[in-house]
């Protein structure tokens, strides 16, 4: 749909601004030489509408029409201002995404901070080109905007530059900026294949139901919650004047899964990672306690949200050079400032 | 499928665009007003209820047909009056399919057109907040279409707050920014009701203006005010006489006359009356105006009817005689009379002027009759029959100032004497808020001109014979009864009545001062400020220095409510300005570490490092996070701001 000339017109521009403004580091604060201030489509048409007022209005020496106009130019004048202002010092605090698979939907967070006495309505957020989010921030407060984010492929998602927009308060003017941040988001491979999960031999399905007592491996204390087992509570510990706490047990019956990618009897490799990834959900899902085998990386088997994560994730870089995935299911803000 | 957010945005466009109706709704047609009334309710039903609304087709129809209506009313698309009518139902029509962001800033910009449309219209004081209203209304609504979710109150803080800032600029443009002389095209306006002095005059024609309370002109002498027995303003002269109505002749030739007397000076603001007579104190010496024409009758009659409030510089004498004799044309012109009618009136012209020795004395004897012959001045007189001059001399014998001069002519007339009847005002209120005389309608007046052989054309007032306090006090002050009842309440009290001056001295300021601000003006007031109008460069750059200015202050305004936050405490100063210095070893902070994590690191990277610093950081922890008197803190604090600008701390190498 767009011309060639233009594209590559935007292109140019895009690098220009990239040269000008260097790469950014978390927190940006929008600063006077980075905000950027253009008519819009309904500013034109306000310019034209204006004109014809002024023309009016000196062809038939009306006084009034012609103070109204004057007073419409300061208005816009005024406007141009206030919406520049509405961008100006407003500081983009945290770009954040938790990982999400490919070809699903993901949202980036970002987070923005106004130190100052005047609220900061339809502050907008783009992925370079993509749709628009729209948040108000309060004075002296944070917002919150979550832009949908997807990626076609696993691995890293670098985000390309944003996007930051306003044409509060009167439409007639739209100032913007481009932030370009280092910010990288995990994207785990997207889950596919419909092969069984093979089970480890050696484990006896069903032999205990959860949390029974026994021979099961003790795993921790967690707090008491309504309808835990009075029996498993640690009433000693409780004795001693810690909080009501209740022993949690693995209960090493339990099925157990070992997923090796060599032992996937799929010819693609991707295929064999999503197939993997299937599993892997589909496994910590049914609470079982799966582990897996990549070339070059091995995970003993565990269960739970971490264990989840760092299984997806090794699927997600394998054969990638990237380095290793931060051990918090989060990418954004605090490893970004490792690097920088 | 639009959501609440658009119907508020929706709601608020039609408010803008009604606003803008409403200033018209007094002046466009009924059925204008109550279409547009009808397409607005059916659109926001459509909001509400989920109504129907007419689909393109029916909406295109609808366009030709509100067009064509309009071309029938009118017989024109062009010109104000159906101009503004077209716009009112196109946007009401517009409403109706009003889905998107832009369709409801169409409806915004409509409703500021048909501001500058009511701008172009009427421009009285009286109006001038509505319209100040009107663009704040429009600026408000603007900022809630533009913004979704955007709070009515806090857009019209907003818009108010913009337009408060655009004032300055306003004014400076106002002042500053060249006019033009003349004009690319007029106006064309539609017919428009006429208020004043008209060319005819029948003997009631001139009551029915006596009861207006409405200003005719404002008049501001050089000196001396001349005193109320002279204060005859002259309007159109008449001739021609056909029994009932009075008209304007056809024309003679312009006598020389001879001025004399006192001279007066003044300036004369008009106010518009769609006529196209000015108006100067008995007798007007030059015309103030090269589109003015002083006719043969003495009369200041203009190329354009008056629209807008009108100023000019008149020059009048109260004294002239005619130095050649009565041209044989002009003689027969002012002594016809209808033939056959009111054939009492000619008897009694007869008897009077064969028993006056002279015109002069035939003048005092018709005088002397209407003196004597149980005359009344009322304004509510009998209605005259067919034959009127007759009726009115023998039956009613009540009338006021058209019956008489109307009488006097007739009979002036009928005895030979040359005669006419010239109309305008009488009198003039003095304002003393303004200085100046205020001439109402309610002036609005009749006498008589005759020929007097060896003096020429006299001024002779038939009124002051039967009413002689009608010289010296209004029409309203003799006859309370003719005004309105809001009029008299507000004459009656004399605070009312100052407030009531007040009041015309705004208006009178307006319109001098802003309404009639064109370029002569401009050169005027630039002039008395100092600038040449030969030095343009020098206009330009003020102007130019005044707009930097304006744009300064608005940006500094501005910074007021963003760039400078609280300003942060002495310790977060201090704080801030210790990391900055620490920064130059080559470790800064990151932002996720707090003091003791960065000593950490600084002492990690740079084991060299004094440990001054390491102190400071553990100082600015304990001042943050732990506990002290508020005394001791405060010399602490105190001490950690001066230690930190003490600090030396040397750049990392590299």
């Amino acid at each position: 749909m767009r011309v060639p000339l233009v594209a590559a017109a935007r292109a140019r521009m895009a690098a220009w601004v990239r040269r000008r403004q260097g790469e950014d580091v978390l927190p940006v604060t929008l600063a006077r030489r980075r905000l950027y201030i253009l008519p819009t489509r309904a500013g034109l048409a306000f310019g034209l509408l204006w004109l014809m007022m002024l023309l009016a209005g000196l062809n038939y020496g009306n006084s009034l029409a012609l103070f109204l106009t004057f007073l419409l130019a300061g208005f816009a004048l005024v406007a141009m201002h206030e919406c520049h202002r509405n961008l100006l010092g407003t500081t983009l605090v945290a770009v954040s995404s938790p990982p999400l698979f490919a070809r699903g939907a993901g949202a980036l967070a970002l987070t923005f901070e106004n130190t100052t006495r005047a609220a900061r309505p339809a502050v907008q957020a783009a992925l370079d080109d993509g749709p628009p989010g729209s948040v108000d921030v309060p004075a002296r407060g944070r917002a919150r905007l979550t832009l949908p984010l997807t990626a076609a492929r696993r691995g890293i998602l670098r985000i390309g530059r944003l996007r930051l927009t306003s044409t509060h308060p009167f439409g007639l003017f739209r100032t913007w900026t481009w932030v370009h941040l280092n910010v990288e988001v995990l994207v785990y491979p997207q889950p596919a294949g419909s092969l069984s999960r093979p089970i480890a031999s050696g484990s006896h399905p069903g032999a205990h139901p959860h949390g029974t007592l026994g021979g099961d491996e003790w795993l921790g204390l967690k707090p008491f919650r309504d309808g835990d087992s009075p029996r498993q509570v640690a009433w000693k510990a409780y004795a001693r004047g810690a909080p009501l706490l209740v022993k949690e047990y693995v209960p090493t019956g339990s099925d157990l899964c070992l997923f090796d990618f060599a032992q996937v009897p799929l010819p693609d490799p991707e295929a064999r990672l999503a197939q993997l990834a299937r599993w892997v959900l589909d496994a910590e899902a049914g609470g079982e306690r799966y582990g897996l085998t990549l070339p070059g990386t091995e995970l003993a088997p565990n269960r739970g949200p971490e264990h989840r994560h760092r299984c997806l994730a090794a699927l997600a870089l394998y054969g990638i050079d990237a380095p290793a995935p931060a051990s918090a299911p989060y990418a954004g803000t605090r490893p970004l400032h490792a690097r920088a | 499928m639009p959501g609440r957010e658009d119907d508020r945005a929706l709601g608020w466009a039609a408010a803008a665009l009604g606003g803008g109706m409403l200033l018209h709704v007094d002046r466009v047609p009924a059925w204008v007003s109550a279409a547009a009334l009808v397409l607005l309710a059916w659109r926001l039903a459509a909001a509400r209820a989920r109504v129907r609304l007419p689909g393109t087709i029916a909406r295109v129809l609808l366009a030709m047909l509100v067009a064509v209506a309009v071309l029938l009313r009118f017989h024109t698309l062009n010109g104000l009056a159906a101009g503004t009518a077209l716009l009112i139902l196109m946007a009401s029509l517009k409403l109706l399919e009003t889905w998107r962001r832009r369709d409801r800033m169409v409806l915004v910009a409509a409703g500021l057109f048909l501001l500058l449309a009511a701008c172009l219209d009427r421009q009285s004081l009286l109006r001038a907040p509505l319209y100040l209203a009107e663009a704040w209304l429009c600026c408000a609504a603007l900022a809630v279409v533009a913004t979704d979710g955007f709070p009515g109150r806090a857009a019209f803080a907003l818009a108010g707050r913009t337009l408060l800032y655009a004032l300055p600029l306003a004014v400076l443009l106002f002042v500053f920014f060249p006019r033009l002389t003349g004009s690319f095209w007029s106006l064309p306006r539609g017919e428009e009701a006429r208020t004043g002095l008209s060319d005819t005059m029948s003997p009631g024609s001139i009551g029915e203006l006596t009861t207006s309370y409405d200003i005719a002109f404002r008049a501001r002498f050089e000196g001396a005010l001349p005193p109320p027995e002279q204060r005859y303003w002259r309007g159109p002269v008449l001739h021609d006489f056909d029994g009932a109505t009075w008209r304007r002749g056809v024309g003679g030739r312009a006598a020389p006359w001879e001025l004399s007397g006192r001279r007066y000076r003044y300036h004369v603001a008009l106010e518009p009356s769609r006529h196209r007579w000015w108006f100067a104190l008995d007798i007007p010496a030059q015309s103030p105006d090269p589109g003015v024409l002083l006719t043969h009758d003495y009369e200041l009659m203009a190329a354009r009817p008056v629209t807008d409030p009108t100023g000019y510089e008149a020059l009048s004498y109260t004294g002239a005689r005619t130095a050649e004799p009565l041209s044989d044309w002009d003689r027969l012109e002012n002594t016809a009379l209808p033939r056959g009618r009111n054939p009492r009136s000619l008897a009694l012209a007869h008897a009077l002027r064969t028993g006056a020795g002279s015109d002069a004395a035939f003048v005092a004897s018709v005088l002397g009759f209407l003196r004597s012959g149980g005359f009344v001045y009322s304004l509510e007189p009998e209605k005259l029959g067919p034959e009127q001059i007759d009726d009115f001399l023998f039956r009613t014998r009540t009338g006021f100032c058209g019956h008489y001069a109307s009488a006097f002519t007739v009979l002036m007339r009928a005895g030979g004497v040359p005669a006419r009847v010239v109309t305008g005002y009488l009198g003039g209120e003095w304002n003393p808020v303004g200085g100046y005389l205020v001439v109402r309608q309610s002036d609005a007046h009749a006498w008589v001109e005759v020929w007097l052989p060896g003096s020429g054309w006299r001024r002779v007032d038939p009124t002051a014979v039967v009413a002689p306090e009608r010289l010296t006090r209004g029409l309203l002050d003799l006859m309370p009864e003719v005004m309105s009842a809001p009029t008299r309440l507000l004459r009656g009290a004399p605070w009312l009545l100052g407030l009531l001056q007040r009041w015309d001295a705004a208006n009178a300021w307006w319109n001098e001062r802003v309404v009639k601000f064109d370029y002569g003006t401009q050169i005027n007031l630039l002039e008395h400020l100092g600038l040449r109008s030969a030095d343009a460069w020098a206009l330009g750059w003020a102007f130019v220095a005044a707009l930097l200015g304006w744009l300064a202050l608005i940006a500094w305004q501005m910074q007021g409510g963003a760039g400078r936050g609280q300003r942060p405490d002495p310790v977060a100063r201090a704080y801030a300005r210790l990391c900055r210095k620490l920064a130059r070893t080559g470790t800064a902070r990151a932002p996720h570490q707090g003091p003791l994590d960065y000593g950490a690191a600084l002492a990690a990277a740079h084991p060299a490092l004094p440990g001054e610093a390491q102190a400071l950081l553990a100082l600015y922890a304990r001042l943050r996070y732990g506990a002290g008197d508020p005394a001791t803190r405060a010399r602490e604090a105190e001490a950690f701001a001066r230690a930190v600008r003490r600090l030396r701390v040397a750049a990392a190498p590299g």
